[in-house]
């Protein structure tokens, strides 16, 4: 993994933008994502459970994911060959980091 | 010691684990039996494209089980007095099945 231990920390790394395939202005930045472990654990379902789910849920997993908690847009210049411009670009970074629910889609 | 130990491990494993194991019309009987907990990687990086935000998650969860029924005790003469629950044989970080898993956020 990348992350030292236990808990849900800041991971540094490098984005490169570039404006078409070929790359013809490009910029890169730093930016955060976070990564860690948190704690999960699975056992037996209540029985409210089972009848709930008419049997099928047997097990129940209670779990934590490390989920960004604080982000912020940042501009991202990007250099061009001489005379041509283009405009900045947007990217999420990280601010803060928190074990917290597990939703696999966000916005 | 092995409190220590926890506080910093990483990876998911067979840990024993005890319910009360009950349902309408029995009395319930406590269960000690194994089941999986740990710490799975998890991520949440920035991308560039919607929906800006990519996420990996894994949990600790049950990889292989085995069935044991045990009889409730004091059951009331129409209840079926059976109660099944699955007991981990081993244990590995994934996702969560919510075909067979009841998926909980753990506060």
């Amino acid at each position: 993994g990348l992350s030292p231990g236990p808990g849900c920390h800041l991971y540094r790394f490098n984005v490169t933008i570039r404006s078409d395939q070929r790359g013809t202005c490009k910029g890169t930045h730093v930016v955060y994502a976070c990564v860690g472990y948190c704690e999960s654990s699975a056992f037996p379902s209540r029985y409210s459970v089972l009848v709930a789910s008419n049997f099928t849920h047997n097990i129940t997993s209670a779990s934590q994911c490390c989920t960004i908690s604080k982000d912020a847009k940042i501009k991202v210049r990007l250099d061009c060959p001489r005379g041509r411009h283009h405009d900045d670009m947007e990217i999420l970074t990280a601010q803060a980091c928190r074990c917290d629910m597990c939703r696999k889609s966000r916005y | 010691a092995s409190a220590v130990n926890l506080r910093r491990f990483i990876g998911c494993a067979v840990r024993e684990f005890t319910f009360l194991a009950r349902k309408p019309g029995c009395r319930g009987l406590h269960i000690t039996t194994d089941a999986c907990w740990g710490r799975c990687e998890t991520w949440e990086k920035p991308v560039l494209d919607p929906p800006y935000i990519e996420s990996y998650q894994r949990v600790c969860t049950y990889n292989e089980t085995r069935l044991v029924t045990v009889r409730l005790p004091n059951c009331s003469a129409n209840v079926d007095p059976m109660y099944t629950y699955p007991v981990a044989l081993r244990c590995d970080c994934g996702v969560c099945l919510t075909s067979t898993t009841e998926c909980i956020s753990s506060v």
